[in-house]
């Protein structure tokens, strides 16, 4: 121990000196506490104190996400700085990321009580707000983790995090089979994780990703035994993404639980996924030496199969949830390839494209709570002639779903466009044949992804049900939220540099 | 520049008054359209007229430089001409949606949503507008046939959609590539200018779509392979066998309106895309495939006309004959000479008139009796009198009469396809020959019709009652097909109302393409 005192001081004034940087998240620890204490103190009545509270608070942590880069700058190192002694390195992109997550979150918020399956129990949802600013503050982690035990930390944070938000309601059998599917997989495949990391960790001595003996160690060691230790990594990352082959558990679950979890599970952790592996894979790709494990063919491959097994298994869907659920598993494989593009602007195009697909995402979910709230509907026939009787909520509905196809005017248009643009500027350099096949593949894949989607529009519009249900009081709030973000989408759509200049 | 404003409009007059406004604004344009040498467009930005340049995007992305798109409309000789067929094939339109019943409100929103994708596609010199205006057409036309067509709507609008956009998606992953090859001369940036993409000077070096660094894609030229992925997704368009399956199923089902926008309005898309796009940023290649192209034509001449020659469905007939009549601009576009282009411009806006004729003859006697099969109908031309001499006049303009728009239109394509073995060697004989067989074909497809409905004694499937239905043509319908046949009479007579307004840039183009060549 005494050989270490010396050290003491000089770790104290770096942590010290991170702090400012890490107001982000100490404001969302703050937050934790403050609707921790409030959903105590008042109990029952609590709900929509906790909600205000959160949404307020939220919103002071997005302020936080802006004023970053400025700090960022200020401090000298506008590339990046690391924090908490190599613990994590906060980049432009990660501020991106963070602010992304934040945004989302924040329509989360909003949208949670006004789901009425989920409101309706009995224990009121103050507990829920409490677990999701901790796992928010888990995926801010995830956004910087630079060190694979932080990287661990953070995702089992977030993760303990969704096993419960995903049993919160388990009154029906596949609701509790979902939680408890989940749980174990989540488990299993956090384990798997941690014995790559130990293996890693077992071959170089070191877990800090910058810096350290990680990397050059890591190119010494026999490629395969190397490729392997990676590869567990990897599947412990692709179960918050759910690539291929780590996808199996994604339709049960995303139907089980409830709607607006599903929006949080759908979005949230798999866009943390995304930064962490943006961080996870730069000191491997730019290290000269290293030859042993070919980063952009495993992952192109990965995208690719991810892309065709989610799209194509969407198709044969009933279930509007599950069949949310399968194209979310296609848009993991159309994100990853703005992944391996490993620059800047290919990160910048994803952070875009992911925000495109959250807003779009979370409103889809909204719009099957509105519907379920109203007439019970959850499979594709039950929206048999729906949009005649909710025009407004139906027409969003189709607005959304354009831009989940990525077609324009829509926002996911331009998602689309930038990321084909991010992997054609790489090949144009490089003239690697995967990304074309990527490319080739997510072009196929989007006109799979309109037969699927099309269905909604079809329903609700084209086909005519002979079962006339009385119209039941509509609930405005959901339908204002889904027009507001309708709208974004649009806007986002038109003027995308608004947007995309920050990212 | 042309849009209908009044989106919201739940009501046929406003959408009337639009249409009429924007022919009326079309027509202005048209009057005012200045001729000559120095206007002729087709690569010189500074010929293009009624311009509009509007910074739109403009993005700065680090490493690769910044973004830029732009609101960029004009027109040229080939754009005027596709605007008056639009707008006029419109006003015809919205006249024939008196037969829609159901949820007006839905139906003229995504009307003028049509209308104003449509009037972009054909404006618009920035490839980034093109394509999203070009996006824009199908959802209102998915929505148009899914919600007002027949009985197998749902099939023929997904077939439709899922169609088109299969071709646009990899039109899109060309876009960017040319998006990122080009350089915009003024400003040094990455444009999606249409213009500077054909300039091969504007190609930076090493650039995947450049000129002269003969990139290969899977091992195939570069550059030919974005020809052939942007021919293809146009050719689905036109469309050209066998791309065309779509097509009867989507028309068929539609109600007549939207028949007729498709048929009048939206398959002339595909050939202004081929000629503006495919041969104007590609034309080396279009040169050297110029022989499949004319190919493809005639195949979609004869196998359309041989299609209708087999059809009892009275609209899958004129659905064929527009395959077949489509492929005549293809053969005009494949021989690259003066005349053939010309004479593909010209029978785009002839068979512009004369689709949405036929498609409101057609939906005449669909309203009326809910039946379109020939074999019900016998001596028409007794019981409906002014019906039958529209139809006469459709059918006889269509199949080539001289006086009607379609003969000048086809002997100039054919004239063209002649010519060309002598002008540029690009198309034999043969296929000039064949082409003029297709027009044989439908004469005889067009004859057999008229004289199985419409001559010998009345004899009707529905008996009494459809007699009675069958009352003869309103005031609204006759005031509908009156311009059409003036249309198509008249620049059938005075073909230099049209060629005077097209030449310049038919010429230009023609020089482009030699050029480029050598």
């Amino acid at each position: 121990m005494h050989e270490l005192i010396p050290y003491i001081p000089q770790f104290l004034t770096n942590a010290l000196k991170s702090i400012p940087l890490f107001m982000p998240e100490v404001y969302l620890s703050v937050l934790f506490i403050v609707v921790l204490l409030t959903d105590l103190i008042f109990r029952r009545n609590s709900q929509v104190l906790c909600k205000i509270i959160a949404c307020v608070g939220i919103v002071f942590v997005m302020v936080m996400d802006i004023n970053q880069p400025l700090l960022l700058i200020n401090s000298g190192q506008p590339n990046g700085i690391f924090l908490f002694n190599n613990m994590l390195l906060l980049t432009r992109s990660a501020v991106s990321f963070k602010f992304v997550i934040d945004v989302l979150a924040f329509i989360l918020f909003l949208y949670f009580d006004w789901d009425r399956r989920l409101r309706a129990h009995k224990k009121g949802l103050s507990d829920m707000y409490t677990i999701v600013i901790a796992s928010v503050l888990g995926l801010h982690l995830m956004t910087m983790a630079s060190n694979l035990l932080l990287v661990y930390v953070s995702i089992e944070m977030v993760s303990i995090a969704s096993y419960l938000l995903v049993a919160y309601r388990s009154e029906s059998s596949s609701s509790a089979e979902a939680g408890l599917k989940y749980a174990l997989f989540g488990a299993s495949a956090s384990a798997v994780m941690l014995y790559g990391i130990s293996l890693i960790y077992a071959y170089t001595g070191s877990l800090n990703l910058y810096g350290g003996n990680l990397v050059p160690g890591l190119a010494q060691v026999n490629s395969i035994a190397a490729s392997f230790a990676l590869v567990l990594v990897f599947l412990g990352i692709g179960f918050k993404l759910s690539f291929v082959p780590m996808h199996f558990w994604v339709p049960d679950v995303y139907e089980g639980a409830s709607t607006p979890i599903t929006a949080y599970l759908s979005t949230l952790p798999k866009i943390a996924g995304f930064a962490l592996l943006s961080n996870f894979l730069p000191p491997f790709i730019f290290f000269a030496n290293w030859h042993a494990f070919d980063f952009r063919l495993f992952l192109s491959i990965i995208g690719i199969a991810t892309m065709i097994a989610g799209n194509f298994a969407a198709v044969l869907q009933k279930n509007v949830k599950r069949m949310l659920a399968y194209s979310s598993v296609g848009h993991t494989g159309f994100a990853l390839m703005a992944i391996v593009t490993f620059n800047v602007q290919g990160i910048s195009a994803l952070a875009y494209y992911l925000l495109v697909y959250g807003i779009a995402n979370i409103a889809a979910l909204a719009l099957a709570s509105y519907f379920t709230n109203l007439t019970g509907a959850e499979t594709l026939d039950d929206y048999k002639g729906l949009g005649v009787k909710y025009p407004v909520a139906s027409v969003c509905f189709v607005i959304i779903l354009v831009s989940l196809t990525g077609l324009p005017i829509t926002a996911g248009f331009t998602g689309k466009l930038f990321v084909f643009s991010a992997i054609y500027n790489v090949y144009q350099q490089n003239h690697d044949i995967w990304l074309l096949i990527l490319m080739a593949t997510g072009a196929l894949t989007t006109v799979v992804s309109l037969f699927y989607y099309i269905k909604i529009p079809l329903n609700l519009f084209i086909r005519h049900t002979d079962i006339l249900s009385d119209p039941v009081k509509s609930s405005y709030n959901l339908i204002s939220l889904t027009i507001v973000l309708s709208v974004i989408i649009l806007l986002l759509g038109i003027f995308p540099g608004s947007i995309l200049e920050y990212l | 520049m042309l849009l209908p404003s009044s989106m919201r409009a739940s009501y046929k007059y406003i959408t009337l008054l639009a249409t009429l406004l924007q022919l009326g604004i079309s027509i202005w344009l048209y009057l005012n359209f200045k001729t000559g040498a120095g206007f002729a467009g087709i690569d010189h930005e500074a010929q293009f007229q009624f311009m509009q340049k509007v910074p739109w995007i403009n993005l700065n992305l680090g490493s690769m430089g910044t973004m830029q798109a732009d609101y960029f409309v004009g027109i040229d000789g080939i754009s005027i001409m596709m605007l008056v067929m639009t707008s006029l094939v419109m006003v015809i339109a919205a006249l024939s949606s008196w037969e829609i019943k159901s949820n007006l409100k839905g139906f003229f929103a995504l009307f003028l949503l049509l209308d104003m994708a449509l009037i972009g596609v054909f404006c618009s010199l920035d490839f980034f507008l093109f394509y999203i205006f070009y996006e824009l057409m199908l959802l209102p036309l998915y929505f148009l046939i899914g919600m007002w067509g027949g009985a197998r709507r749902e099939y023929a609008a997904i077939k439709f959609f899922l169609y088109t956009l299969f071709g646009s998606v990899f039109m899109l992953l060309v876009m960017i590539g040319l998006y990122l090859s080009v350089k915009d001369p003024a400003t040094g940036n990455h444009t999606f200018n249409m213009i500077a993409m054909m300039n091969p000077a504007n190609y930076s070096t090493g650039s995947i779509f450049s000129v002269l660094s003969h990139q290969t894609i899977f091992g195939f030229p570069a550059r030919t392979v974005g020809f052939i992925v942007l021919f293809v997704a146009f050719a689905i368009k036109v469309p050209v066998v066998p791309l065309h399956t779509w097509l009867p199923d989507a028309h068929v089902e539609a109600p007549t309106p939207v028949s007729i926008v498709l048929a009048g309005i939206l398959l002339k898309v595909g050939g202004y895309g081929i000629i503006r796009i495919c041969i104007g940023i590609f034309p080396e290649v279009a040169v050297s495939g110029a022989w499949w192209i004319g190919l493809l034509g005639i195949i979609s001449i004869i196998y359309g006309a041989l299609n209708a020659l087999a059809q009892r469905d009275f609209k899958r007939i004129i659905a064929y004959s527009s395959v077949s009549q489509m492929g005549f601009v293809l053969l005009g576009i494949a021989s690259q000479t003066p005349e053939g282009i010309s004479g593909a411009v010209f029978q785009m806006v002839s068979h512009g008139f004369l689709s949405a004729m036929l498609f409101f003859l057609v939906g005449v006697v669909y309203n009326r009796v809910h039946d379109r099969d020939i074999y019900n109908f016998r001596g028409l031309g007794t019981l409906m009198p002014k019906y039958t001499v529209f139809i006469m006049i459709a059918f006889f303009a269509s199949l080539g009469l001289p006086g009607f728009s379609a003969f000048i239109a086809e002997a100039f394509s054919l004239t063209g396809a002649f010519k060309s073995l002598s002008f540029n060697g690009l198309l034999p004989h043969w296929m000039a020959i064949v082409g003029a067989i297709g027009i044989l074909l439908s004469a005889c497809y067009f004859l057999w019709t008229l004289q199985r409905m419409f001559f010998g004694s009345i004899s009707l499937k529905g008996g009494e009652i459809w007699r009675a239905a069958m009352a003869d043509l309103n005031t609204r319908e006759i005031i509908a097909l009156v311009p059409l046949a003036v249309a198509v009479l008249a620049i059938g007579l005075m073909p230099s109302l049209v060629f005077d307004k097209i030449n310049d840039s038919v010429l230009e183009l023609v020089n482009f393409t030699k050029n480029i060549i050598r």
